[in-house]
Protein backbone atom coordinates (compact mmCIF):
# COMPACT_ATOMS: atom_id res chain seq x y z
CA UNK A 1 0.00 0.00 0.00
CA UNK A 2 1.03 3.38 -0.63
CA UNK A 3 2.59 6.07 2.54
CA UNK A 4 -1.22 7.36 2.16
CA UNK A 5 -2.57 4.87 2.82
CA UNK A 6 -0.67 3.11 5.26
CA UNK A 7 -1.09 6.35 7.98
CA UNK A 8 -4.85 5.78 7.16
CA UNK A 9 -4.71 2.32 8.46
CA UNK A 10 -2.30 3.65 11.50
CA UNK A 11 -5.22 6.12 12.79
CA UNK A 12 -7.93 4.36 12.07
CA UNK A 13 -6.31 1.39 14.63
CA UNK A 14 -5.41 4.20 17.16
CA UNK A 15 -9.39 5.34 16.72
CA UNK A 16 -10.47 1.84 17.87
CA UNK A 17 -8.84 2.08 21.21
CA UNK A 18 -9.81 4.15 24.38
CA UNK A 19 -9.90 7.59 24.74
CA UNK A 20 -7.52 7.52 28.11
CA UNK A 21 -5.36 5.12 26.98
CA UNK A 22 -3.13 6.23 30.39
CA UNK A 23 -5.74 5.55 33.00
CA UNK A 24 -4.74 2.59 34.98
CA UNK A 25 -6.36 2.47 38.51
CA UNK A 26 -3.93 0.00 40.59
CA UNK A 27 -6.30 -0.30 43.17
CA UNK A 28 -8.07 -2.41 40.38
CA UNK A 29 -5.18 -3.33 38.64
CA UNK A 30 -3.09 -4.74 41.71
CA UNK A 31 -5.19 -4.97 44.64
CA UNK A 32 -2.61 -7.11 46.78
CA UNK A 33 -0.43 -4.06 46.49
CA UNK A 34 -2.71 -2.30 48.39
CA UNK A 35 -2.84 -4.86 51.49
CA UNK A 36 1.05 -5.42 51.70
CA UNK A 37 2.08 -4.82 54.70
CA UNK A 38 5.97 -4.18 54.16
CA UNK A 39 7.54 -1.86 51.68
CA UNK A 40 9.55 -4.51 49.82
CA UNK A 41 6.46 -7.00 49.74
CA UNK A 42 4.13 -3.69 48.28
CA UNK A 43 6.87 -3.32 45.91
CA UNK A 44 7.19 -7.07 45.20
CA UNK A 45 2.75 -6.85 44.45
CA UNK A 46 3.18 -3.70 42.40
CA UNK A 47 6.00 -4.45 40.49
CA UNK A 48 7.11 -8.21 40.09
CA UNK A 49 10.78 -8.43 41.29
CA UNK A 50 13.06 -6.09 40.43
CA UNK A 51 16.11 -4.81 41.17
CA UNK A 52 16.44 -0.59 41.42
CA UNK A 53 18.64 1.82 40.84
CA UNK A 54 18.98 4.72 43.71
CA UNK A 55 19.06 7.59 41.88
CA UNK A 56 17.27 10.05 39.87
CA UNK A 57 14.36 10.54 41.92
CA UNK A 58 14.18 13.77 44.04
CA UNK A 59 12.11 13.42 47.00
CA UNK A 60 11.17 16.19 49.69
CA UNK A 61 10.16 15.78 53.11
CA UNK A 62 10.39 17.11 56.48
CA UNK A 63 13.00 16.05 58.52
CA UNK A 64 10.27 16.28 60.97
CA UNK A 65 6.95 16.28 60.78
CA UNK A 66 5.08 18.07 63.01
CA UNK A 67 1.61 17.14 62.34
CA UNK A 68 1.59 12.83 61.32
CA UNK A 69 -1.93 13.32 59.82
CA UNK A 70 -0.35 15.71 57.11
CA UNK A 71 2.80 15.34 56.01
CA UNK A 72 4.17 17.25 52.85
CA UNK A 73 5.84 14.83 50.09
CA UNK A 74 7.22 16.75 47.10
CA UNK A 75 8.21 13.94 44.02
CA UNK A 76 10.47 15.31 41.34
CA UNK A 77 11.95 13.46 38.76
CA UNK A 78 13.19 13.11 34.86
CA UNK A 79 13.39 9.86 34.05
CA UNK A 80 10.22 9.22 31.20
CA UNK A 81 7.79 7.35 33.80
CA UNK A 82 5.04 4.97 33.11
CA UNK A 83 4.10 4.93 37.09
CA UNK A 84 5.36 6.59 40.52
CA UNK A 85 4.51 4.44 43.73
CA UNK A 86 4.71 6.23 47.26
CA UNK A 87 5.07 3.94 50.27
CA UNK A 88 5.67 4.44 53.99
CA UNK A 89 6.71 1.42 56.66
CA UNK A 90 4.97 2.95 59.58
CA UNK A 91 1.15 2.34 59.17
CA UNK A 92 -0.43 -1.17 58.98
CA UNK A 93 0.24 -1.26 54.99
CA UNK A 94 2.87 0.25 53.19
CA UNK A 95 1.41 1.39 50.20
CA UNK A 96 0.47 4.89 49.75
CA UNK A 97 -0.46 5.91 46.69
CA UNK A 98 0.31 4.75 42.88
CA UNK A 99 0.93 7.45 40.11
CA UNK A 100 -0.23 6.68 36.28
CA UNK A 101 2.20 8.66 34.26
CA UNK A 102 0.55 10.00 31.08
CA UNK A 103 2.83 10.29 28.19
CA UNK A 104 4.98 12.84 27.91
CA UNK A 105 3.76 14.94 31.14
CA UNK A 106 6.38 15.82 33.81
CA UNK A 107 6.39 14.26 37.41
CA UNK A 108 6.05 17.56 39.91
CA UNK A 109 3.71 15.87 42.60
CA UNK A 110 2.96 17.09 45.64
CA UNK A 111 0.92 15.93 48.44
CA UNK A 112 0.22 15.19 52.10
CA UNK A 113 0.11 11.60 53.79
CA UNK A 114 -0.49 10.27 57.01
CA UNK A 115 2.23 8.20 58.85
CA UNK A 116 1.38 6.90 62.66
CA UNK A 117 5.13 7.36 63.76
CA UNK A 118 8.68 7.65 62.59
CA UNK A 119 9.90 6.23 59.89
CA UNK A 120 10.93 5.98 56.27
CA UNK A 121 8.94 7.00 52.98
CA UNK A 122 9.99 5.61 49.47
CA UNK A 123 9.13 6.55 46.52
CA UNK A 124 9.78 3.98 43.05
CA UNK A 125 9.66 4.79 39.60
CA UNK A 126 8.73 2.40 37.19
CA UNK A 127 10.43 3.76 33.77
CA UNK A 128 9.52 3.85 30.32
CA UNK A 129 13.24 1.98 29.53
CA UNK A 130 12.10 -1.20 31.61
CA UNK A 131 14.27 -0.33 34.16
CA UNK A 132 13.19 0.75 38.07
CA UNK A 133 14.28 3.16 40.47
CA UNK A 134 13.37 4.32 43.98
CA UNK A 135 14.67 6.63 46.76
CA UNK A 136 14.08 6.68 50.82
CA UNK A 137 14.04 9.10 53.46
CA UNK A 138 13.62 8.87 57.16
CA UNK A 139 11.25 11.55 59.01
CA UNK A 140 10.49 11.69 62.30
CA UNK A 141 6.94 12.14 63.30
CA UNK A 142 6.19 14.58 66.30
CA UNK A 143 2.73 13.77 66.70
CA UNK A 144 1.53 10.71 65.29
CA UNK A 145 -1.23 10.93 62.76
CA UNK A 146 -4.12 8.12 61.83
CA UNK A 147 -6.18 9.59 64.01
CA UNK A 148 -9.04 11.36 61.56
CA UNK B 1 -13.63 20.38 45.42
CA UNK B 2 -11.22 23.55 44.51
CA UNK B 3 -8.93 24.06 41.45
CA UNK B 4 -6.72 26.31 40.47
CA UNK B 5 -4.40 25.81 37.27
CA UNK B 6 -2.01 28.43 35.98
CA UNK B 7 -0.11 28.32 32.39
CA UNK B 8 3.37 30.11 32.19
CA UNK B 9 5.72 29.34 29.99
CA UNK B 10 3.63 26.40 28.11
CA UNK B 11 3.59 24.25 31.64
CA UNK B 12 0.77 24.35 33.96
CA UNK B 13 0.52 23.94 37.67
CA UNK B 14 -2.66 22.77 39.10
CA UNK B 15 -3.38 22.52 42.75
CA UNK B 16 -6.95 20.10 43.44
CA UNK B 17 -8.44 20.32 47.45
CA UNK B 18 -11.30 17.96 47.79
CA UNK B 19 -13.03 18.07 51.04
CA UNK B 20 -13.06 14.46 51.90
CA UNK B 21 -12.83 12.56 55.29
CA UNK B 22 -10.39 9.80 53.98
CA UNK B 23 -11.52 7.78 56.99
CA UNK B 24 -8.80 4.95 57.48
CA UNK B 25 -9.89 1.52 58.36
CA UNK B 26 -8.51 1.93 61.99
CA UNK B 27 -10.21 5.28 62.66
CA UNK B 28 -12.76 3.94 61.28
CA UNK B 29 -13.19 1.11 63.79
CA UNK B 30 -12.69 3.11 66.78
CA UNK B 31 -15.61 5.25 65.72
CA UNK B 32 -18.57 2.75 64.57
CA UNK B 33 -18.24 4.27 61.13
CA UNK B 34 -17.38 2.62 58.01
CA UNK B 35 -13.68 3.42 56.17
CA UNK B 36 -13.55 5.94 53.26
CA UNK B 37 -11.42 7.63 51.20
CA UNK B 38 -10.88 8.58 47.95
CA UNK B 39 -9.41 5.54 45.70
CA UNK B 40 -8.67 7.20 42.48
CA UNK B 41 -8.58 10.61 41.06
CA UNK B 42 -7.80 11.67 37.58
CA UNK B 43 -7.54 15.14 35.79
CA UNK B 44 -7.93 15.91 32.07
CA UNK B 45 -7.86 18.34 29.52
CA UNK B 46 -10.59 17.32 27.02
CA UNK B 47 -10.07 13.89 26.33
CA UNK B 48 -6.10 13.45 27.36
CA UNK B 49 -5.46 12.70 30.89
CA UNK B 50 -2.71 14.65 32.23
CA UNK B 51 -2.47 13.68 35.94
CA UNK B 52 -3.64 9.93 37.64
CA UNK B 53 -4.05 8.74 41.16
CA UNK B 54 -4.46 5.79 42.57
CA UNK B 55 -4.82 6.35 46.72
CA UNK B 56 -5.06 4.75 49.59
CA UNK B 57 -6.20 5.45 52.87
CA UNK B 58 -3.01 6.82 53.72
CA UNK B 59 -3.39 10.55 52.30
CA UNK B 60 -4.48 13.63 54.49
CA UNK B 61 -7.97 14.21 55.36
CA UNK B 62 -9.46 16.68 53.16
CA UNK B 63 -6.28 16.02 50.35
CA UNK B 64 -4.33 18.41 48.34
CA UNK B 65 -2.90 17.25 44.91
CA UNK B 66 -0.68 19.47 43.35
CA UNK B 67 0.93 18.45 40.07
CA UNK B 68 2.01 20.12 36.83
CA UNK B 69 1.05 19.21 33.02
CA UNK B 70 1.63 20.15 29.12
CA UNK B 71 0.24 20.39 26.02
CA UNK B 72 -2.90 22.75 27.40
CA UNK B 73 -3.39 26.41 27.00
CA UNK B 74 -4.93 28.98 29.38
CA UNK B 75 -8.57 29.10 28.50
CA UNK B 76 -8.95 25.22 28.22
CA UNK B 77 -10.93 23.48 30.71
CA UNK B 78 -9.18 21.12 33.25
CA UNK B 79 -11.58 18.28 34.06
CA UNK B 80 -11.12 16.40 38.04
CA UNK B 81 -12.87 13.52 38.85
CA UNK B 82 -12.66 10.93 42.19
CA UNK B 83 -14.06 7.91 42.97
CA UNK B 84 -14.33 6.54 46.51
CA UNK B 85 -14.44 3.28 48.37
CA UNK B 86 -17.87 3.37 48.60
CA UNK B 87 -18.24 4.25 44.92
CA UNK B 88 -19.57 7.92 45.44
CA UNK B 89 -17.90 9.78 42.58
CA UNK B 90 -17.56 13.13 42.04
CA UNK B 91 -16.37 15.80 39.37
CA UNK B 92 -15.39 19.65 39.10
CA UNK B 93 -13.83 21.49 36.38
CA UNK B 94 -12.11 25.29 35.79
CA UNK B 95 -10.92 27.23 33.18
CA UNK B 96 -6.94 27.14 32.98
CA UNK B 97 -5.88 31.07 34.06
Amino acid sequence: MNRREFIGFGIMALAVLPASLSALDYRKEKPAAWKAKTVDSALEALYGKQTYVEKGIKLKVPKVASNGGAIPVDIKTDIEAKSVAVFQDSNPESAVAVFTVPDGQPVNYSIKIKMKKSGAITIAVEGKDGKFYKISKSLEVALGGCEG
Amino acid sequence: MKIKAKEKDGIIKAKVMVKHDMLTYDVAKKKGKEANFITHLEAKVGDKVVYEISSSQFLSKNPIFKFTFKGAKKGDKLTVSWEDLKGTKKSGSKKIK
